[in-house]
C-alpha cells in the first residue's frame, strides 16, 4: 500500500494537490490516505466511487443512508450487511438489497468503524471525474509495443565498420608507400618482393611486440567467443510484444493493485499464472475507459471474455482466450516453482522481476543491473533467468533456521545443530545457513 | 582346482559358436568399404563434397537457430475452472471397471488431463490395490485409435442420424440379443430393463445376455447345487491361515484379484501373529503359483484327485479317484496337515470351469467351515455373471442363420473371444441390424452396421454394484475426447425417455444421481462421490444350508493337456494395444510382446526342442492343435510347467485382419513401421487361442486336450531376463523359512557381511562390511532428509503394477520388441525373477559349497522356488556411478539421492558400466521423434503426448537415466510441508511404485525421522542390503523372504553361528 500511495503522488500529482488543498483541513492526512488504501483494497472490486456497478457508487453513500434516516445503520451494513438485514431494524439496508439482488454484498466484520468511515470519508472527497475528465490520463503512451533492440549489437556493428575503415586506411597508405618506393626505384634490387614478404620481414624487425601483439589478439578472440558463446540464450531484456497493451504501472502502480491479487496462483502453484479474463473482468466491468485513449485495449478484453458493454451485466457467451507471449520462459528441463520462492522463501515478486509499478511498457526480461537496483537485493552478476543467476542468488541467500518461523525449518536445524555440530559450525562460518548449503545447488533440486 | 573364470556358459563350455565369435570380438561383418558402397547410398545423389558442404551450412544454421529463442505463447483460461490451478494436480476419486478388473481408484489430473491412476486407499473395495491393465488404461484414454464418433457401415456420422436409423431398425425388429459384459451398473441395468419393457410392450423380445470372455460360470452353478443360488461368494483371503488354490490365479488375474492380493498381502507378514501358508497345485507356473509356499505341479485332469484326496483326508465322502503321484502326494499330506490345523480359517479356490470341480471345491470348503469365515454368501460378487451356454446357443443361431433381427454388442468382443468368433464374424452380416458401443473399430465392431461409441471409463458417469454390500460411482475425470456418447443416455434416448444432448450431456449423471436418491434417501450424492462408494445396508437371504451337489463330468484326461492362462498385463486381450502392456514383462516368464507355449525345459530337451535364448538365438516354433485348431507359437522353457502339460495365453492375436484396434498391437519393423504379411495385412501380436476354448456341460473351458508337433524355424522371443537363477549368491537374495525366522537369531538367515582384517595382535578378525571404506562418507545420516525405501520380498507378488505406475509417473518411453530384445528396455524399475536351481537348499543358499557346481546351478529345477526381486536405483550413499562420470551428470545430493542431470549428459555410459545393480537405462534414440518408436511409443503423437507427467523431463538422446526416487513428489512433499510449517508427516511421501503396490511391500519415507514406518522397517532384522559386500552403501533395503514351509536342509544351513571360514576347512580334514 506504501508503494502505492508514493505512486499515486508521483504520477496523479495535480489531482492529489487539488484534493489536498481542498480537504486537508478537515482531516488528518493520514486518515485519509487509510481510507484510500481500504477503498481500493477492499471495495474497489465491486464499488466505484461516482459510478454505479456491481454494486452502488459510493460517494455520498452515506449521505443517502442519512436521508433515510438511518446514517448510523451504514457502518453496521458495511461490516455485515446480512446481519443487518436479518435485524429487520434497516429499511435502507432492505431496499438496497433490494435494488442490487444479484449480487450480495460481502461481510466485512474485520473492519474497524473508525476504518469504515475513513473509506466513507475518502470517497466523499472524490471529485467526479465527469468534472475533473482532463485531469491525469497522460501517462499511456504507446510505448509499449515498442521492441528494444539490443544496442551492444548496435555497437558492434560499429566497431566493425570503423576496424574495416582502419584497415582499408592502414593497406591503402602501405600501398601508397610501396608504390612511392617502386616508383622512387629504391626496390629495384629486390622487384619480387611481395607484400607477404616484406611484411615477413617487418614482422621479424619488430619480432617482440609483434609476437606481444598477436598473442593479446588472439587471446582476446577467444575471450570474446567465449563470452559470445555465455551469451546464447541469455533473454535479458527479452520484450515480445503483447496482443494487450497492458500497463503494469496504472494496475499495480497508480491504482495499487497487489501482484497476487491478478496472478493468484503464485503461492498456491509453480506458476504464477496469467491472470484470467474473469479476474479482469472483476473490475473492467465498471471500468470501460470509455473516451479514453486506451479504451481500445479493454475492448480487447471484453471481446475475450464475451462481455456486451452496450448492456451491462450481459456476457454473450462467445469467448475468445487471449494468446500471450511468454516473457518469463524457461526450458523445459528447468524445474522452477513460484510458491516454493513466494511462500517458503518470502521473496518479494519484484526481487526477480522488477518494480512493475513503474513498468509503463510491455514486459520484459529485467537485466541482472536493474535488479540489482531493487531495494534489499543482494547485488548479483549473472544474467538474469541464466543457471549462474540462480545459483548465485542460492548460494548468498540465507535461510533463517531454527527461529520458530517455519516449523519445517526448525525441525531441518534441529537435526543439524544435534547431529552434526562441525558441519553446522561450518556452515555457520559466514554468520548464515545458505540455500546452497540446505542442498540448494543440488542438481536434483531444479532438475528432475 | 584351478580357477576358472567364466563370462557365460557358453564361454566355460566353449561351444563351437563361442571359439568362432571369440577371435571377433568387435564383429566386422559389415566393413566400411562395404558399407559405403551400399546401393542405397549410391542411390542418393549426394557427394562426399556436397555432404560437407551440407554438414557445414547445417551446423551453422543449427548453431545461429539456437541463439534465438523461439516465442512461446501462453494461453490462460477465459474463466478459471473453480477447482483447476496450472501447476498443480487435482485428484479425482473414481471407481474403474471393464467387464474383468475392478478396483476403486484415484486419478490425477493436471490441467484437465488425467495422467495417473493409483488405487484409493482409504475407501473403497479393494483397499487400493490395483494391477497394471488398470493403472495402464489411463494411456488408452489417449489412443489415437479411438473412433471419434458414430459410425455407420464404417463412415462417421452424427448422433441425430445413428439414433433415428437404430431406433427405426430396432422399431421394427422381432428380437433384439443385447451380448454384453457383466453389468454391474444398476442404472444402466435399469435402463437395459426400461428397453427390455417398452420393447415386450410393443410384442418385441429384448434378449440381454452377458458374457465374459473369460467365464467363471461353474462357480455360479456349483453354488447353486449346493446353496440353491448361482452366486459368487467373497472370499476374505485376509482370514485365510491355510490357503489352497488349484489352478486359480487369485494373485493375478482370477475373480476379483485386486480385491484377494490387497489381502493375501496381509497375511505375508512374518513378523505379525501368524503367517498364511499357501498351496498351489497348478499346471502353468501362474503369478500365484510363484508364490505358493508349496506348490505342487499337475495336469489339469488331476486337479479332481487333488481334492478328492483332501476331502477324504479330512474325513469326507467322495467317489473320486485320489491317486497321486509321489511328489504331489508329499505336497497333499503337507496340505492336509495345515488343513487339519486351521479348520474355521482355511480357504480353498479352484480356477477351473468345471462345475464338478467346482462342487468338490464347495464341498471341501464346507468340510472346513469356510462358509462364514472365509467365504462369504451373504455378500455375493455381482460381477462375472456370463451365461455360456446361451451365449454358445446365441451364437451357434447367427452361424446357421437363426439369429435375431438386431444385435447390439456392448463391451464384448465375441468374434475375437468366441471359440467359434470366425465363424460367428462371417455369419454376422445376416443380421439386419449390428449396432457395436465399442470405442474402438475392433473385431467384432468393424463388423457392425452401426457403431456407436462409449465414453472410456474416465470420461463417464457411472455407478456399481460390485458386491452386495458395496456401491461404487465413477466419475468423470476429463471432457469426453471425442464425439462418444455414455451408453446410459443412448438407452435412455433409444427407448424414448431422454434427447440426444452430445458429449456435454448430464443425461447420465441425472439418472445416476436419480437412483442414488431412491437408493439412498438419507445420502448425500456429492459426499459419496468424493468418496467414490458407499455401504449398501442388507444382507443377500436367499440361501438354503449346504447341499451335496451332483458330480458331472470331470476334465478328461490327454497325452498333450493345453492351459489357456491369462498374463497379468494382456489379461483377456481389451487392452491389447496398450504399448506399456505389451511391453510389460510378464512376471514369471519375463518376456515381452508376445504370446508362447510355455513347456517346462526338462520336457523340452526331451524333445529336442533349445532351452536357451538371447539377442540372437530364437526358440523353436511348434505347432499345437486341439480339437482339428492348429496355432504355431514358439515354445518358451517355464520351469514348473507340469510335465505334459503347455501353456499358451490368451488375449493375443488381436486384431488378426488389420482392424483398427491402436498402433501398438501389431508387428513392427526393425527400422519402424508395422510389418506386414504376404497379403499386405498388419501382423498381430503373438496367436489368438481363444479357438482352443472348448465347452463342457455348457461351460466355456479354458484346460483342454490336443496335441504338438515341432514345427521349422525359430523365432526371435525379446525377454528382459535370460539368466534365471542366482547361482547361489545370497547376497543378492535372501530367503529362509517361517521355522527358522521364528527360531533362531538374525544370524542364522541374514548374517552381515564380513572382511577380514588383521587387528592388533596379528590375528584375523571379522569385522563389518563398513569398516573398509574408500570414500569420506556422504553427510546425509540424521541431517536434513535421508530417502530410503524398504521392500519385503516375502509381501512382494512381482504382480508388475509398481513397473507400469514408474512408467506412467516417470515418462519412460516404450522401445518396442526389437530393443528390448537388444536389452535396451527403459524401464527404470525391474522385477528380476530368480527360479531355484538343484544346486541350492533355497534361492541364494547353496546346499554344499565344496560341490557346488555353476554349471548345474545355472539350469532352474523342474519345480523351482521362485523369488521376485524389484531392482531400482539403490541410491548408494557409496555410489560407484558417481565417482566414473567425467562431467559430474551424475551426483549425491544431501538427501542420499542418486541425482541425474541429464543436460549434463555426454552419454558415456561409464555409469551403467560401474553400476553393480545395472539399473541404469541408456537413450539410445529419440523415441518421441525417431520413426523406428512411432508406432509403439504413445508420445509420437499429439493424442498420446497428453499421457506425460508435465513435472518430468523427457529425456533425449544420448544421455542416461535411472530411478529417481520419485523426486518430483519428493519436492512437491517437502514444499507442502514448508507451506505449512511443519515436518513432513510419515507415509505423505511415496513414489509411483509404493502407491501402487497392492501388497504394501514398498515402504518409503525420510530414514532420518526415527518415527517413520521406513526407518523401523529397515532396522527389522529381515532387513538387508543387496550386494552388501560391494560397500556401495544403498538406500534401499530389501527384507528376507521367508517361505511358510519346513525345509530341514535349509534349517540345517542356516545356523546361528556359522562356522568360521578356516574351523570349517578344518572340521573336513
Amino acid at each position: 500500500m506504501k508503494i502505492s500511495n508514493i505512486q499515486r503522488v508521483k504520477r496523479t500529482k495535480i489531482r492529489l494537490i487539488a484534493i489536498f488543498s481542498f480537504f486537508v483541513f478537515l482531516f488528518p492526512t493520514s486518515l485519509l490516505a487509510d481510507g484510500g488504501g481500504l477503498f481500493k483494497a477492499k471495495c474497489a472490486t465491486c464499488h466505484q466511487p461516482h459510478k454505479n456497478g456491481t454494486g452502488p457508487k459510493l460517494f455520498e453513500a452515506r449521505k443517502r443512508w442519512e436521508a433515510a434516516g438511518e446514517g448510523d445503520l451504514i457502518v453496521e451494513w458495511v461490516k455485515n450487511n446480512a446481519k443487518l438485514r436479518a435485524s429487520g431494524k434497516s429499511a435502507r439496508a432492505k431496499e438496497v438489497f433490494e435494488q442490487y439482488k444479484g449480487s450480495v454484498m460481502t461481510a466485512f466484520t474485520d473492519l474497524k468503524d473508525e476504518e469504515v468511515i475513513s473509506i466513507l470519508d475518502w470517497v466523499d472527497a472524490q471529485p467526479d471525474p465527469a468534472a475533473a475528465a482532463a485531469v491525469g490520463t497522460g501517462n499511456v503512451t504507446d510505448g509499449a509495443s515498442e521492441t528494444t533492440e539490443e544496442e551492444e549489437g548496435g555497437n558492434m556493428w560499429m566497431w566493425i565498420i570503423l576496424s574495416t575503415i582502419f584497415i582499408t586506411i592502414i593497406l591503402s597508405v602501405g600501398g601508397v608507400r610501396r608504390q612511392l618506393k617502386i616508383s622512387a626505384g629504391e626496390s629495384s634490387t629486390q622487384d619480387d618482393q611481395s607484400y607477404l614478404s616484406e611484411f615477413k620481414t617487418w614482422a621479424w624487425k619488430y619480432r617482440l611486440p609483434f609476437g606481444l601483439g598477436v598473442l593479446v589478439l588472439v587471446l582476446s578472440i577467444i575471450v570474446t567467443l567465449f563470452q559470445g558463446l555465455y551469451r546464447i540464450n541469455v533473454v535479458e531484456n527479452y520484450q515480445p510484444s503483447q496482443p494487450i497493451v497492458f500497463p503494469h504501472d496504472r494496475h499495480a502502480g497508480v491504482n495499487g493493485i497487489d501482484c497476487k491479487y491478478c496472478h493468484n496462483s503464485v503461492t498456491k502453484s509453480k506458476s504464477a499464472g496469467i491472470p484470467t479474463v474473469n479476474v479482469c473482468m472483476n473490475c473492467h466491468k465498471q471500468i470501460s475507459g470509455e473516451g479514453k485513449p486506451f479504451a481500445g485495449e479493454i475492448k480487447k478484453i471484453y471481446a475475450a471474455a464475451g462481455w456486451d458493454p452496450s448492456v451491462p451485466g450481459r456476457y454473450t457467451g462467445k469467448t475468445k482466450p487471449i494468446v500471450w507471449n511468454k516473457v518469463h520462459a524457461l526450458p523445459d528441463h528447468v524445474y522452477f516453482n513460484h510458491s516454493q520462492h513466494v511462500v517458503v522463501g518470502g521473496i518479494d515478486c519484484k526481487q526477480c522481476h522488477g518494480d512493475m509499478t513503474k513498468m509503463n511498457e510491455a514486459v520484459k526480461v529485467q537485466p541482472v543491473a536493474e535488479l540489482n537496483k531493487i531495494e534489499g537485493n543482494i547485488k548479483l552478476t549473472k544474467p538474469t533467468l541464466t543457471m549462474g543467476w540462480c545459483i548465485e542468488c542460492h548460494g548468498a541467500k540465507n535461510v533463517s533456521l531454527g527461529d520458530g518461523k517455519n516449523g519445517y525449518y526448525d525441525e531441518i536445524h534441529r537435526r543439524l545443530r544435534d547431529n552434526d555440530k562441525s558441519l553446522y559450525k561450518k556452515y555457520l562460518k559466514d554468520g548464515k545457513v545458505s540455500v546452497s548449503e540446505l542442498g540448494g545447488w543440488e542438481c536434483a533440486k531444479c532438475h528432475y | 582346482m584351478a580357477r576358472k573364470y567364466w563370462k557365460g556358459l557358453e564361454e566355460l563350455k566353449e561351444t563351437t559358436e563361442f571359439i568362432k565369435h571369440k577371435e571377433n570380438e568387435f564383429p566386422t561383418q559389415q566393413t566400411v568399404e562395404a558399407f559405403l558402397s551400399n546401393d542405397k547410398l549410391d542411390e542418393t545423389s549426394t557427394g562426399r563434397r556436397d555432404f560437407l558442404k551440407f554438414l557445414g551450412f547445417s551446423v551453422a544454421a543449427a548453431t545461429l537457430a539456437a541463439c534465438e529463442a523461439p516465442v512461446t505463447k501462453a494461453v490462460p483460461y477465459v474463466v478459471k475452472p473453480e477447482n483447476v490451478t496450472p501447476g498443480m494436480a487435482t485428484w479425482y476419486a473414481s471407481t474403474y471397471y471393464d467387464g474383468a478388473s475392478y478396483a476403486s481408484i484415484l486419478v490425477k489430473t493436471r490441467e484437465g488431463r488425467p495422467i495417473f491412476i493409483k488405487g484409493n486407499k482409504d475407501f473403497g473395495l479393494t483397499q487400493g490395490a490395483v494391477n497394471p491393465q488398470i493403472i495402464a488404461s489411463i494411456l488408452g484414454l489417449y489412443d489415437s485409435a479411438r473412433l471419434i464418433g458414430p459410425t455407420e457401415n464404417g463412415k462417421l456420422v452424427s448422433w441425430s442420424s445413428v439414433d433415428s436409423s437404430i431406433s427405426k431398425a430396432l422399431k421394427s425388429a422381432k428380437t433384439v440379443s443385447l451380448l454384453s459384459n457383466s453389468i454391474i451398473s444398476p442404472t444402466l441395468q435399469k435402463q437395459i430393463d426400461e428397453m427390455s419393457a417398452a420393447m415386450a410392450a410393443n410384442g418385441q423380445i429384448l434378449n440381454h445376455i452377458q458374457y465374459d470372455a473369460i467365464s467363471y460360470s461353474a462357480i455360479r452353478q456349483a453354488n447353486e447345487q449346493n446353496f440353491g443360488a448361482a452366486i459368487i461368494p467373497s472370499y476374505d483371503f485376509s482370514k485365510a491361515k491355510t490357503i489352497i488354490s488349484l489352478g486359480a490365479d487369485f494373485l493375478g488375474t482370477w475373480l476379483m484379484a485386486n480385491q484377494y492380493v490387497q489381502q493375501y498381502g496381509l497375511t505375508r507378514n512374518p513378523d505379525s501373529k501368524w503367517m498364511s501358508k499357501h498351496f498351489q497345485f497348478e499346471s502353468f507356473m501362474s503369478l500365484s503359483g510363484s508364490n505358493a509356499d508349496y506348490r505342487g505341479m499337475i495336469k489339469p485332469s488331476e486337479q479332481a484327485a487333488v481334492l478328492s484326496f483332501l476331502i477324504k483326508g479330512l474325513g469326507g465322502n467322495c467317489a473320486v479317484a485320489s491317486t497321486l503321484n509321489t511328489p504331489t502326494k508329499s505336497i497333499a499330506d503337507q496340505a492336509l496337515k495345515s488343513l487339519k490345523s486351521s479348520k474355521q480359517s482355511s480357504l480353498v479356490v479352484c480356477g477351473s470351469n468345471n462345475v464338478s470341480l467346482q462342487l468338490l471345491t464347495n464341498q471341501l470348503n464346507q468340510l472346513l467351515g469356510s462358509y462364514g469365515t472365509t467365504i462369504d454368501l451373504t455378500n455375493d460378487v455381482k460381477l462375472f455373471k456370463s451365461e455360456d451356454a446361451k451365449v454358445i446357443k446365441l451364437a451357434n443361431d447367427v452361424i446357421s442363420g437363426k439369429g435375431p433381427d438386431a444385435m447390439l454388442f456392448m463391451g464384448v468382443n465375441p468374434v475375437y473371444s468366441l471359440p467359434n468368433g470366425e465363424a460367428f464374424g462371417k455369419a454376422l452380416k445376416k443380421i439386419k441390424t449390428t449396432v457395436s458401443f465399442s470405442g474402438f473399430a475392433d473385431e467384432t465392431a468393424s463388423l457392425c452396421s452401426y457403431v456407436c461409441p462409449d465414453h472410456h471409463a474416465l470420461e463417464s458417469w457411472l455407478d456399481y454394484q460390485p458386491t452386495n454390500n458395496h456401491y461404487a460411482i465413477a466419475q468423470p475425470t476429463i471432457r469426453p475426447i471425442h464425439n462418444t456418447a455414455s451408453v446410459i443416455e443412448t438407452f435412455s434416448v433409444w427407448s424414448g425417455k431422454s434427447i440426444r444432448l452430445g458429449k456435454d450431456s448430464s443425461t447420465a449423471y441425472d439418472l445416476i444421481k436419480s437412483n442414488y436418491s431412491e437408493r439412498f434417501p438419507l445420502g448425500d450424492f456429492a459426499y459419496s462421490t468424493h468418496n467414490s462408494c458407499e455401504t449398501v445396508p442388507g444382507n443377500l437371504n436367499v440361501l438354503t444350508p449346504f447341499k451335496n451337489g451332483v458330480l458331472g463330468k470331470l476334465p478328461s484326461a490327454g497325452a498333450l493337456e493345453v492351459v489357456l492362462y491369462q498374463k497379468g498385463a494382456i489379461g483377456n486381450g481389451q487392452h491389447a494395444s496398450n504399448p506399456w502392456l505389451q511391453e510389460m514383462p510378464d512376471p514369471i516368464t519375463k518376456a515381452t510382446w508376445d504370446n508362447y507355449i510355455t513347456m517346462n525345459p526338462v520336457e523340452m530337451k526331451q524333445q529336442g526342442f533349445v532351452t536357451t535364448y538371447d539377442q540372437e538365438h530364437g526358440l523353436n516354433l511348434a505347432t499345437v492343435s486341439v480339437n482339428g485348431k492348429k496355432v504355431t507359437l514358439p515354445v518358451f522353457p517355464l520351469p514348473g510347467q507340469a510335465l505334459n502339460t503347455v501353456g499358451i495365453a490368451l488375449g493375443y492375436g488381436r486384431g488378426a485382419n488389420g482392424e483398427a484396434i491402436g498402433k501398438a498391437a501389431f508387428q513392427t519393423k526393425e527400422y519402424g513401421g508395422h510389418d506386414l504379411d504376404e497379403k499386405g495385412g498388419l501382423k498381430p501380436i503373438g496367436a489368438n487361442v481363444y479357438h482352443f476354448v472348448s465347452t463342457e456341460n455348457g461351460n466355456l473351458q479354458f484346460d483342454t486336450t490336443g496335441s504338438l508337433a515341432k514345427a521349422e524355424g525359430m523365432y526371435a522371443i525379446a525377454s528382459t531376463q535370460i539368466h534365471h537363477t542366482v547361482m547361489g549368491r545370497h547376497s543378492i537374495v535372501r530367503e529362509t523359512t517361517l521355522p527358522i525366522f521364528t527360531s533362531k537369531g538374525k544370524e542364522a538367515y541374514n548374517p552381515a557381511h564380513t572382511l577380514q582384517k588383521l587387528n592388533k595382535e596379528g590375528h584375523h578378525e571379522d569385522v563389518p562390511n563398513s569398516e573398509f571404506d574408500l570414500w569420506d562418507a556422504h553427510p546425509v545420516e540424521k541431517i536434513g532428509h535421508r530417502w530410503g525405501m524398504t521392500i519385503d520380498l516375502s509381501s512382494c507378488i512381482g504382480c508388475g503394477s509398481c513397473l507400469i505406475a514408474c512408467q506412467s509417473e516417470n515418462n519412460v518411453p516404450v522401445v518396442g520388441k526389437d530393443e528390448v530384445r537388444r536389452g535396451r528396455e527403459m524401464h527404470w524399475l525391474r522385477i528380476d525373477r530368480y527360479f531355484a536351481s538343484d544346486e541350492e537348499a533355497t534361492i541364494g543358499q547353496r546346499k554344499d559349497k565344496d560341490t557346488f557346481s555353476y554349471d548345474k546351478a545355472e539350469i532352474a529345477a523342474e519345480n523351482p522356488k521362485v523369488i521376485h526381486m524389484p531392482m531400482m536405483c539403490q541410491h548408494c550413499n557409496h555410489a560407484p556411478c558417481e565417482t566414473v562420470c567425467p562431467v559430474l551428470a551424475t551426483t549425491h545430493s544431501n538427501e542420499g539421492l542418486n541425482q541425474m542431470t541429464y543436460n549434463r549428459c555426454i552419454g558415456t555410459r561409464y555409469c551403467a558400466n560401474n553400476c553393480p545393480y545395472k539399473v541404469r537405462r541408456f537413450n539410445w534414440f529419440e523415441y518421441p521423434s525417431y520413426k523406428k518408436f512411432t508406432e509403439v511409443n504413445p508420445a509420437q503423437d499429439d493424442l498420446g503426448r497428453m499421457v506425460l507427467n508435465p513435472d518430468v523431463t523427457v529425456r533425449t538422446r544420448g544421455v542416461m537415466e535411472k530411478c529417481s526416487f520419485c523426486v518430483q513428489r519428493i519436492q512437491s512433499t517437502k514444499l507442502v510441508a514448508k507451506k505449512e510449517s511443519r515436518m513432513i508427516n510419515d507415509g505423505e511421501f511415496a513414489t509411483a511404485c509404493s502407491d501402487a503396490c497392492p501388497t504394501n511391500a514398498i515402504v518409503v519415507g525420510d530414514w532420518n525421522d526415527f518415527k517413520s514406518s521406513v526407518y523401523s522397517s529397515s532396522k527389522n532384522d529381515r532387513s538387508y542390503q543387496a550386494l552388501e559386500e560391494v560397500g556401495a552403501k544403498p538406500n534401499v533395503w530389501y527384507k528376507v523372504k521367508v517361505r511358510n514351509e519346513d525345509n530341514e536342509l535349509l534349517s540345517s544351513l542356516q545356523k546361528e553361528k556359522p562356522v568360521a571360514h578356516h574351523e570349517g576347512k578344518k572340521a573336513h580334514h
